[in-house]
């Protein structure tokens, strides 16, 4: 994609990687990786293992880069207490301390951020739709309140930069829309926002740009119509099964749309770099060379395939 | 990329006073939960078990049958044990859960959040522990010496917090590398280490014990005792705060761990 490298980057940044490589042990979650970060909502997409959670951890200050660096807000996070002050992170995994309340946490938030508003932590309830359960403990709730709970005690600091690692996780259909909506509006507002998931529809819902990262590195960036149709416009493989399957690949081959087409017995697969042109055509030369299709089935569209083709 | 270099900015946070008390407040709700606190009455009945047990040792005094079972089984069972599982509670226990980060990420002070965790876990561990090594002083028949009992083991409640709350900063697996410090590094080596002794809140904590009540038995040469013994013991715990503090601000949070 033409847009890799330089869409990776705004012009404004609040959050600046640069070059990070991080590591455990052997383990390489992330590899050189740059990009950065401005205000509004920014997704952070990719599949399980990505390494999507160790950037976040890394941007936060809570993991430090094993080489390269982040800024935030100009300072480093580790070490500056103002740039600890205008972030915030909500994190991934379900680890909450069960015994406090929503109400405790949110006000032992405020209480280390210096928040004289009494009202903020209630304020922050009200806004994840937790107002009712706030004098209930933790422990005994499903993973989307907790998410929504961990939400609401990062608001209470009103930060600058929000850092969410997969929040709408567990999340009903109608919290899922609230937090989308909140979540946006924060944007609009002027805050640095940072949302991973592993699914595109979800970040395409959130954010205008999306940052893709694959095996620890960057694999694209840009507005999210640029990444959907990088994600589309790949090269696939089609498995068609169908009657005279000879005929019918002599006369695919002839298609502009199709790369290749290769036989087993009376499996026929196709190449495409025009999945959806493919689709279209395909009913149309199976009746005109008189072959009944009986199935049509993509090869490799899980979403890691999709993401793996991203960075070849 | 922009090449201007942005100015951070500058921190809100709280004086340092309110942060250590959020940080106690925090400590003591959400790492030394009910059911938590419930189980340290194990340790002070245990304790409150040795002072009755000081009625059948085969000695003259009162005084030297509880110096007997303080010696065995206060200092060198229940001190340990019941502030090993308090000193980690406070802050390995909540790196292994994954939690910290709601603390950590704040503009606070390291050295608070240090200080915040270890103050929770000190007033914990010398409330139970303290009162109930005193109550087993009453039960042995010397409640003269409960004061000193309450002092000794509250002052080596402090230092071993303080060395346990260090141990979950600096190892992700405080608890095998605490309970070795007790056993290998307090118990092996410092009987036959007088250096060692010297620095160890088990030994110190007897030994201001037994000078504060003219226990001979409970003494060590090389080692100081009474008030001298207390003041070493602050001095451990200083130095174990300071490490604490130093290392937190190195600590790489990457989650719960399974």
């Amino acid at each position: 994609m033409a847009a890799r490298t330089d869409a990776a980057f705004v012009p404004k940044p609040t959050v600046e990687v640069k070059e990070v490589s991080a590591w455990f042990g052997q383990k390489v979650a992330l590899s050189e990786l740059s990009c950065s970060f401005g205000k509004g909502v920014t997704g952070l997409l990719g599949p399980n293992g990505a390494g999507k959670t160790t950037l976040l951890r890394v941007v936060t200050g809570l993991i430090p880069p094993s080489r390269g660096s982040v800024a935030v807000m100009g300072g480093d996070p580790r070490i500056d207490p103002g740039v600890r002050s205008s972030l915030a992170l909500v994190p991934e995994d379900e680890a909450v301390p069960g015994a406090l309340t929503p109400r405790q946490l949110a006000r032992y938030r405020a209480d280390l951020f210096g928040v004289t508003d009494r009202g903020a932590p209630d304020a922050a309830l009200e806004t994840v739709g937790l107002t009712d359960v706030a004098d209930r403990r933790l422990e005994g709730f499903s993973k989307g309140m907790r998410q929504r709970a961990k939400v609401a005690a990062a608001l209470v600091t009103a930060p600058q930069v929000l850092v969410l690692d997969e929040p709408l996780n567990g999340a009903d259909p109608v919290q899922r829309v609230n937090l989308i909506t909140l979540f946006r509006k924060l944007g609009d507002d002027g805050k640095t926002v940072i949302v991973s998931s592993h699914v595109l529809h979800e970040v395409e819902r959130l954010a205008e740009r999306i940052v893709v990262v694959v095996n620890g590195r960057l694999a694209a960036a840009g507005d999210r119509r640029a990444i959907r149709d990088a994600m589309v416009d790949r090269p696939r493989r089609v498995l068609v099964r169908a009657s005279s399957p000879r005929v019918l690949g002599a006369a695919l081959v002839r298609e502009e749309a199709v790369t290749g087409v290769a036989l087993d017995g009376d499996d026929m697969t196709v190449s495409t770099a025009k999945a959806a042109e493919l689709a279209r055509l395909l009913p149309r030369v199976a009746s005109a060379v008189g072959s009944r299709l009986r199935e049509v089935r993509p090869l490799d569209e899980s979403l890691e395939s999709i993401f793996r083709d991203l960075v070849r | 990329m922009s090449t201007k270099k942005a100015t951070p900015p500058p921190a809100t946070s709280p004086p340092a006073a309110a942060a250590v008390a959020a940080v106690a407040v925090y400590a003591f709700r959400a790492c030394l939960p009910a059911k938590r606190r419930l189980g340290l009455l194990f340790p002070a009945l245990g304790a409150v078990l040795f002072g009755l047990l000081a009625h059948a040792v085969d000695l003259d005094t009162a005084e030297e049958k509880f110096a007997a079972v303080a010696s065995a089984g206060i200092f060198s069972i229940v001190l340990p044990i019941g502030c090993l599982v308090i000193g980690d509670a406070v802050l390995g226990g909540d790196v292994r859960n994954g939690t910290l980060h709601f603390t950590w990420l704040s503009p606070i002070p390291r050295w608070t959040i240090v200080v915040g965790r270890w103050l929770a876990g000190t007033v914990t561990a010398a409330a139970v522990l303290g009162v109930a090594s005193a109550v087993a002083a009453i039960v042995a028949g010397v409640p003269d010496e409960a004061p000193a009992m309450a002092l000794s083991v509250a002052a080596g409640s402090a230092a071993y917090v303080a060395v346990f709350v260090a141990l979950g900063a600096i190892v992700r697996r405080a608890v095998v590398w605490s309970l070795a410090f007790v056993v290998l590094i307090e118990r092996l080596l410092g009987a036959a280490l007088d250096g060692i002794a010297q620095l160890s809140p088990g030994w110190l904590a007897r030994a201001a014990y037994g000078g504060l009540t003219d226990a001979p038995d409970l003494l060590r040469s090389g080692v100081p005792e009474g008030g001298a013994a207390i003041s070493r013991l602050l001095v451990v715990t200083a130095v174990a705060l300071v490490l604490a503090a130093w290392r937190l601000g190195s600590l790489s949070l990457s989650g719960r761990s399974e």
